[in-house]
């Protein structure tokens, strides 16, 4: 499957799913106005790819300052997918980058304590 | 008492972690299943609490930044009224809003421009004490400035005695609109005058101030005028200057207006044609006219009946009107009705 790359906009982030590397990132702030038309088929792609993985090096980059409830929703589908590839047999790591005592440190840590067998590591910015 | 938000999604997990723990399902497999959807059930109902909790808070943010927009609006609006004190109200707001900026850019427009100073400012005012000076100063700028932004002029400054408005920019209402609103403007202020005046005597000023009204019309460049670090929003031509030449030819309470403005206000002015004059800058010779009396029904004109609709336009001041014109005019008149019965309309 060929790399997906969206530059980010003003409500959307950038997303950089890189299939044949298994590495993949969503940066920027989240708020699109058709959060199907976005997200949609990127989603789609990434729950078949990750169906067909199995004991691979998987690493997810989250790095949103802002989103809306949306995009929370798919956040939480995301985790939920890749804790399912981990479960399958596959190397999981999602990193969650935000700045430190901010809200999104919160959400991320409440994300990551559904996960059951993919890691989670926080970074902060600088 | 407290208030629990999911009491009843809480009761159903705590239902069916008793019917599991009780043993209710014979079969092993479907008590199996049933744990999942619990399971499920368990983590789609966290979902939902965190996205409630993430919903609220980004509205209490949002509403956290309205407050502070409303706080900037609100310095935003003490600061554009205290800027309308120093600057044209009508710059200000264009300014504010975007629609001109600082730029060292001119335009070429054709504006009425307004000039004004006190008659023997410097013989009047030089035994005076400085207290004085100021409180007759301060309430001739201040009720000339009522005036001015009454009728919608761009007071472009003030000097020493001197006032510099002008009527087309950055506002427009026409050209002949503007002239119209000068004029009518510059009547208000002479009559204004009069009655401070009569204050100024009842308070002990022997020589109250006496003004003196040049206004002109045409093309002028307008805009910011200075350097990069300091620049005035100003017009500068030579119809400028023919305004300040007329201002200085009218006689104390009185107006001069060019015969461009004229051309513009005959209307609705009643004027005196004066000796032609010439002005630097200016290169045609400029018949001027003293206005004595003006149509304009807040400035108070009992008698005038002023109608215009397209093709017929009445201006009737019968207070002037000569007993042996009354018969040709009631002749006229007669005409015209006859006509306007007989002929179809349109």
């Amino acid at each position: 499957m060929s790399t997906l790359h969206i530059p980010a906009t003003e409500r959307t982030p950038e997303l950089l799913f890189d299939f044949a590397a298994n590495t993949f990132s969503l940066k920027g702030e989240s708020y699109p106005e058709n959060i199907a038309e976005f997200f949609g088929e990127p989603v789609g792609k990434l729950k078949e790819h990750l169906g067909a993985q199995a004991g691979q090096r998987i690493a997810f980059h989250f790095a949103l300052p802002y989103f809306n409830s949306s995009s929370a929703k798919t956040i939480m589908g995301l985790f939920s997918l890749l804790d399912q590839a981990a479960e399958d047999g596959n190397d999981v790591l999602i990193t969650w980058t935000c700045e430190e005592g901010d809200d999104m440190q919160e959400m991320g840590e409440e994300f990551a304590e559904d996960l059951d067998a993919a890691k989670f590591e926080l970074k902060f910015l600088e | 008492m407290s208030y629990e938000l999911f009491t009843d999604e809480t009761e159903i997990i705590t239902q069916g972690e008793a019917y599991l723990e009780q043993g209710a399902f014979a079969d092993p497999e479907a008590a199996k299943r049933y744990a999942e959807l619990l399971k499920q059930y368990k983590k789609l109902l966290k979902n939902l609490q965190r996205l409630m909790k993430l919903s609220d808070r980004n509205e209490e943010k949002l509403n956290a930044m309205a407050h502070v927009m409303e706080e900037k609006n609100k310095i935003q609006e003490a600061l554009s009224a205290n800027l309308s004190k120093y600057l044209s109200p009508q710059i200000v707001h264009s300014l504010l809003t975007g629609e001109k900026g600082t730029d060292l850019v001119t335009q070429r427009k054709k504006l009425t421009v307004f000039f004004s100073d006190i008659k023997d400012f410097t013989k009047t005012t030089e035994n005076m004490q400085p207290e004085d000076l100021s409180y007759l100063l301060n309430s001739y700028f201040t009720e000339m400035s009522k005036i001015a932004l009454h009728y919608g002029a761009t007071i472009d400054k003030f000097i020493g005695d001197a006032m510099l408005m002008f009527f087309g920019d950055p506002e427009t209402r026409g050209v002949r609109e503007d002239a119209e609103a000068c004029v009518r403007m510059a009547v208000a202020m002479q009559r204004r005058m009069r009655k401070l005046q009569s204050t100024w005597r009842f308070r002990g000023y022997k020589d109250p101030f006496h003004m003196r009204i040049g206004i002109n019309t045409g093309y002028c460049n307008v805009g910011n005028f200075g350097s990069e670090d300091r620049m005035d929003y100003t017009i500068i031509g030579g119809e400028v200057n023919l305004a300040a030449r007329l201002e200085v030819q009218a006689e104390p309470d009185g107006i001069l207006i060019s015969s461009d403005t004229y051309a513009l206000v005959q209307d609705i002015v009643e004027a005196e044609e004066r000796p032609k004059l010439m002005a630097k800058g200016i290169e045609r010779e400029i018949i001027p006219y003293a206005i004595t009396n003006i149509y304009d029904e807040e400035l108070g004109c009992p008698d005038l009946i002023r109608s215009e609709f397209k093709g017929l336009r009445i201006i009737a001041d019968l207070e002037r009107v000569n007993a042996e014109d009354k018969g040709a005019i009631i002749e006229s008149m007669e005409q015209l009705l006859a006509r306007l019965r007989e002929e179809p309309a349109g």
